[in-house]
């Protein structure tokens, strides 16, 4: 394993757009420039962008499609491999007793019913993604959800472990981890889009994960408060935070919690929910640059390969 | 990639508009462009623009009718006077909603704010070109639309938490379309930027309100699809009826977010399929600012 340093030299050399998305800054993108007028965050292409995108719904397709039907999305009829292969793409890790065993055993038949939904939807974003890249698109990468889960868990300091199949809440906070960063992964991007045709497609997946984002927070709020002693939110609150902490910003990730509103008066007499991952001032959703989603996925704030994705992205986005 | 042309045709369709329909202050420039200054290319620009200011203050619109709705419901009054700009209209209707339980207040409140807040950041955004508040109307409004979508002679969204969803209802899978038209129009980066920030926010209000729906019973749902239908027909389409299994509203093909451009907004906002509409409904003297009329 390269360390930051080398990795960043080697990016240096192979990949300047990379060494800019690695890094994030304006100061140092503009360093850059200064030292080549070539080196340009504009050199990102759209096929770059939407293979990024592609990646992160990989992984999401995956995630919901085991819980809700206990298989892979290879096993139903979703492609994995590169270009416009069927086969070939990555492994999936999952917990001891395979995707079977990732069947979420659920008792609530709405929540059923949100799995079913979401899987369906993710996959049909895997399907389009891959549909408009043609044979530019990339395969599924190694994806891993049980140790990825595991340490999550750990860093957040949730426990030595989360099974995010063991049951229907635990299938709703594994949930939360992914919906609001797809949230900002697509705010983030939409700026780098060149094709304005391409640009409408990624805010209308924008606003769809926004949807199951404020599905899947709606349903954990109402069900802590419902019984304010399983701690719920608190645990959600607590991915939030290492969201956070991982991009480096420390402030860009609110919990499920309450807020003191002002509304139209002068002073915070309102109680609110925060339903909405969005910052209080502007009420606009947040946006993550490529690295600061890599930290997250990778767990690992230096951006190398881990977590979710235990050998890295596939494209030039990794 | 064919619905991202489709989405690219319709926001050409809208440049069209402006040119054959006649925004006279778009016409206007186009004129002046090409006749007050010789040297330039003998061939007239065809496409007269859009401004970004133009399409933040048709979302300003929007979120004056948004903010307004949330906020009676939530405190019983409306827009503080310094948030509503100068000479602005009035709100007929609205009023605090009973509601029933803390969960339910909080809800309501969290909404009330983050669409004060898009007014406040839109108003800060366009500064001195902002437009002012236009006349909204909460009460006919609904009856209207209760009476077209088939539900009754009259409809009180403020009559319980329920009926709150339901107007709530009305409103924000609107305003995604809406924002998810606008933000490839805009030019400014830190425009779309915002744009689709704000399209994420409708969006996880959106999903909350139509979890909640579901949540509140089937007496609801059908109800809310009942409002779907009367969008769909004044819309052009672009709804997903809503069941257990589709909170989200998407083209079922790509599971990708309808959009729709500005006369199919105003259509909606409007109660009325046609051409050159320019008021009705929620806004009874037509929005304020350049979009404010459909296609001849």
């Amino acid at each position: 394993m390269a360390t930051t340093e080398t990795q960043i030299l080697d990016d240096v050399i192979s990949s300047r757009r990379k060494l800019i998305m690695m890094l994030g800054g304006t100061a140092l993108a503009g360093a850059l420039l200064a030292d080549s007028p070539k080196a340009d965050a504009a050199a990102l292409t759209d096929t770059d962008i939407l293979n990024f995108a592609l990646n992160l719904e990989y992984l999401e397709a995956q995630y919901y499609t085991l819980a809700d039907s206990g298989s892979t999305i290879d096993t139903l009829g979703i492609g994995t491999g590169a270009g416009t292969s069927a086969s070939g793409g990555g492994t999936v890790t999952t917990k001891p007793g395979g995707p079977a065993a990732c069947k979420v055993p659920f008792v609530t038949p709405s929540f059923a019913s949100y799995a079913q939904e979401i899987a369906t939807e993710e996959r049909k974003h895997v399907a389009f993604l891959r549909s408009a890249l043609g044979s530019s698109a990339v395969a599924q990468p190694n994806i891993d959800l049980y140790n990825s889960f595991n340490a999550a868990a750990a860093a957040a300091g949730i426990g030595p472990s989360f099974d995010p199949f063991a049951n229907e809440v635990n299938f709703l906070l594994g949930s939360y981890i992914f919906e609001d960063v797809g949230v900002t992964a697509y705010h983030g991007a939409a700026g780098l889009i060149s094709d304005k045709s391409i640009l409408g497609a990624g805010v209308g997946i924008h606003a769809v994960e926004a949807y199951h984002a404020g599905l899947i927070r709606t349903t954990l709020w109402s069900l802590d408060q419902a019984n304010t002693s399983l701690g719920i939110a608190a645990t959600a609150t607590k991915i939030s935070t290492l969201r956070s902490t991982l991009d480096g910003t420390g402030n860009d990730d609110i919990g499920l919690t309450t807020t003191m509103d002002n509304l139209n008066g002068t002073s915070g007499s309102y109680q609110a929910s925060t339903i909405v991952d969005a910052d209080l001032t502007n009420s606009q959703g947040f946006s993550r640059t490529a690295a600061q989603v890599l930290a997250i996925v990778y767990a690992n704030p230096a951006g190398t390969p881990g977590g979710f994705f235990p050998n890295g992205l596939n494209g030039n986005i990794k | 990639m064919l619905k991202a042309k489709e989405m690219l045709s319709s926001a050409v369709t809208r440049r069209n508009f402006l040119v054959g329909a006649g925004s006279a202050a778009a016409l206007t420039a186009v004129g002046c462009g090409s006749s007050s200054k010789g040297t330039l290319p003998t061939t007239p620009p065809t496409t007269p623009d859009i401004t970004d200011t133009d399409i933040l203050n048709f979302a300003l619109n929007l979120e004056y009718l948004e903010a307004s709705y949330y906020l009676y419901a939530a405190t019983g009054s409306g827009l503080s006077a310094s948030d509503m700009g100068s000479n602005a209209g009035t709100v007929t209707g609205g009023a605090q909603v009973p509601f029933a339980s803390k969960i339910q207040q909080e809800y309501a409140y969290e909404i009330a704010q983050d669409e004060l807040n898009h007014v406040r950041f839109l108003r800060s955004a366009l500064g001195n070109t902002a437009v002012s508040m236009p006349d909204i109307d909460l009460k006919n409004s609904f009856n209207a639309a209760a009476s077209a979508a088939g539900i009754g002679a009259s409809f009180n969204p403020f009559a319980s938490y329920e009926t709150f969803l339901l107007g709530a209802f009305v409103f924000e899978d609107v305003g995604v379309t809406a924002y998810t038209g606008a933000a490839p129009l805009l030019k400014d980066k830190n425009f779309l930027n915002a744009a689709a920030g704000i399209q994420a926010v409708e969006a996880y209000h959106a999903g909350e309100i139509r979890t909640l729906v579901v949540a509140a019973g089937q007496t609801y749902v059908d109800l809310a699809n009942k409002i779907s239908a009367l969008r769909a027909k004044l819309g052009g389409g672009n709804e997903t009826t809503l069941t257990g299994t589709s909170i989200v509203a998407s083209d079922p093909t790509n599971a990708i977010a309808y959009s729709r451009t500005t006369d199919q907004v105003l259509q909606i906002v409007y109660g009325m399929v046609g051409g050159n509409v320019a008021s009705g409904l929620f806004f009874p003297n037509g929005l304020n600012g350049t979009i404010k009329s459909t296609a001849a």
